[in-house]
């Protein structure tokens, strides 16, 4: 989950780091104990917004009314603005660039430093330093004073669980350091340790505004943590709707169906042995949209996923979807009790099932898929 | 040492849970024994046969120098298990477990490192031998054989089932494996494709390797830099998924923690780049990796 910028703030604070004055603001309203000139932050999630318009500096209070509802409700890049974060602003000696993150080469977090901070920072020239998650050491060495914030900035990285911790500009002022801005990334895994979490409200990546599917699906696995079932989800404008199972083998049918000349509806997985009932979930969602030609259940050859149970809540939501669904339905799955599986939807006879087991591949049955469904689309086009 | 010796001592950590005692029943119906199992206040009593012990240390006083362990454990308890693995002198440490918090994991890569130990994980399928009848975790379900036929490739793959898939394709195209074995697609992995590559340069049994790769991270990168360098020289078969992620926003994970595309850093066509410079063979098509496997063994006899 991305943390907006008043959010990671707080944790900044809180971990004892220094931050302007600030005041947050959902409607106009008048500025309280502050000091001008003030700096109108928009909170969106996206990066850039300074260059979209999202940063507006106020020097005097006959303005401030008129700026922050300007602000409010604006979209950038993409996203509306639903908050305004008003920072006193800050005089600056020298700008820093700051970050934390995991690094896969050298597989550790490493911390991220610039002499010049600021925008435009992938162009600038960085030193990467090495943290040791044992000991949570950290030799950053210059400028000689920055070792306090650097030791509290790796504390609170490793104790709330970050992915990222991103602070441009990081600020030398005459009162010392302050964190002039804060992009934090948390680790989604770690939500079972942090209680305060829960009170983040839902979101979604920046700069897109979800569809009401994807927001939909990802509900399911946030109230019921046996296995995974729509915590990805895409909608498309193809006609191919889709319900793959795995990480890898989801992705390496989507780019098969794309090879075939297939048009996919959605992109989502279910994996790890998810009850029937979430997979019955997710077929609601995938299947709750107009104008499908088909739908395609593919997996790879599953090593513990139940075949017969989560085929099983595929098929109960196929038949509780209002009018039942006439196009064609390719299943290609293998795997733990899938001879039971098969002999179960070989009795289903309401739905045009097309049943194919580990001697078709991925990329032959998302051929199958493509072909049946133009096949339909062209029956339908005909008739009407 | 990522080869482990024949009928090595191995262990499980939490193969009393549901998952743990299932993966533990296909272990030892495949023929791979396992000494003994650990979950905290269930020692004295036996799972499937398996003496439980309290801890690893309890465990280890009995059975002497461990040689394996498996780690079948909650997510938020996988960093203690692992801690008292690798405290315990454990040097081979393969952790199934799904959705293991990164500072866990880069927490137990560190002190692995410190110890000279291997982890396979967080997030790994397993890892199979059918020539040694070693199973380690749920690699290949209840029915191994049925996907693994004994043979010279290795499999190396981020995904548990495409582990499997490309198992089934190289069987169903007459080929069999070596080794084969699921990395996990987390950000931190323990092992990472070159890690196992250069390991099995040695193992006479495996003549070429295939590797599923995808979106996220820069373990493929490292492949071609281990080509490129000369540590690895048996073919490679690479087929590298998420092409299609691309048209999609940037920073959305895709199923696996480490499927994720950051600024620049992760995209499939520059993994697929990479590798095809340092001459490994990039497929495009899912189907041709068996081709192209035999075409590669009969360019090198």
């Amino acid at each position: 989950m991305i943390l907006f910028e008043f959010e990671g703030k707080k944790l900044l604070a809180d971990a004892g780091i220094k931050v302007p004055a600030s005041q947050l603001f959902n409607q106009s309203s008048e500025l309280r104990a502050l000091q001008y000139p003030v700096v109108l932050k928009a909170q969106v999630l996206s990066g850039k917004r300074a260059d979209a318009g999202g940063i507006v500096v106020c020097d005097e209070i006959s303005n401030f009314k008129f700026q922050i509802s300007n602000l409010l409700g604006k979209i950038i890049n993409k996203e509306k603005v639903e908050k305004v974060l008003v920072e006193e602003k800050v005089e600056i000696e020298k700008e820093y660039y700051l970050s934390l993150s995991y690094d896969t080469d050298s597989r550790s977090p490493i911390l991220t430093f610039s002499e010049a901070g600021g925008t435009g920072i992938e162009e600038k020239e960085v030193q990467v330093y090495p943290v040791d998650p044992l000991s949570l050491k950290c030799a950053v060495a210059h400028p000689n004073d920055i070792t306090e914030i650097v030791n509290k900035l790796v504390k609170l990285f490793f104790e709330q669980d970050m992915l990222l911790l991103e602070i441009n500009p990081l600020v030398k002022t005459k009162d010392g350091w302050i964190a002039l801005d804060a992009k934090i990334k948390l680790d989604d895994t770690a939500i079972g340790r942090h209680e305060a979490w829960k009170d983040y409200p839902p979101r979604s990546v920046a700069g897109y505004t979800p569809t009401k599917n994807e927001i939909e699906a990802k509900k399911i696995d946030e109230n019921d943590y046996r296995g995974v079932a729509g915590s990805t989800y895409f909608d498309f404008d193809g006609d191919i709707a889709i319900l793959a199972s795995g990480g890898g083998a989801s992705i390496t049918a989507m780019d098969a169906l794309l090879n075939a000349g297939g048009k996919p509806a959605n992109f989502t997985e279910y994996s790890g042995n998810p009850p029937r009932e979430k997979v019955e979930k997710l077929t609601k969602i995938v299947l709750d949209k107009p104008n499908l030609n088909g739908l395609w259940i593919v997996g790879a050859l599953a090593n513990f996923t139940d075949i017969y149970e989560t085929l099983s809540g595929i098929i109960d939501a196929l038949k509780k979807i209002e009018p039942n669904p006439k196009y064609p339905i390719v299943i290609r799955r293998a795997g733990p009790r899938d001879d039971e599986a098969f002999e179960m939807l070989k009795k289903v006879k309401e739905f045009d099932l097309h049943l194919y087991g580990e001697d078709t591949s991925i990329p032959a049955s998302a051929e199958i898929i493509v072909k049946l469904a133009k096949e339909y689309a062209e029956k339908l086009g005909g008739n009407g | 040492m990522l080869i482990l010796p024949d009928n090595p001592k191995l262990i499980g950590q939490g193969i009393t849970g549901s998952e743990g005692s299932k993966a533990l029943e296909t272990m030892l119906s495949y023929g791979t024994k396992v000494v003994g199992g650990v979950t905290p206040g269930k020692g004295g009593t036996d799972v499937l046969g398996v003496p439980v012990f309290n801890s690893v240390k309890e465990l280890s006083e009995k059975f002497g120098e461990i040689d394996a362990t498996v780690i079948y454990v909650p997510p938020l308890f996988v960093k203690a298990a692992a801690v008292e693995a690798l405290e315990a002198g454990i040097k081979f440490l393969l952790i199934f477990t799904e959705k293991v918090p990164t500072s866990d994991s880069a927490y137990i890569y560190a002190l692995a490192q410190e110890k000279g130990a291997n982890i396979i994980g967080p997030s790994s399928v397993g890892l199979i031998n059918p020539a040694k009848k070693l199973k380690i975790g749920s690699i290949g379900g209840a029915d191994p054989d049925r996907v693994f036929k004994e043979g010279n490739i290795c499999i190396i793959s981020k995904s548990g089932g495409m582990s499997s898939e490309i198992g089934l394709h190289l069987r169903n195209n007459g080929l069999g494996v070596s080794y084969a074995l699921g990395i996990g697609g987390d950000r931190i992995a323990g092992t990472d494709f070159a890690d196992f590559l250069m390991a099995v340069e040695d193992d006479p049994n495996t003549q070429a390797s295939v590797i599923f790769g995808e979106l996220g991270g820069t373990y493929e990168e490292r492949v071609a830099e281990m080509v490129k360098a000369g540590k690895i020289k048996k073919p490679i078969v690479a087929f590298i998924a998420g092409e299609f992620t691309m048209t999609l926003p940037s920073e959305v994970q895709f199923g696996h923690a480490g499927a994720i595309i950051e600024g620049e850093r992760g995209k499939p066509d520059h993994k697929r780049m990479v590798l095809k410079e340092s001459g490994v063979l990039v497929v495009e098509d899912f189907d041709q990796i068996a081709g192209l496997l035999k075409k590669a063994l009969q360019f090198k006899i």
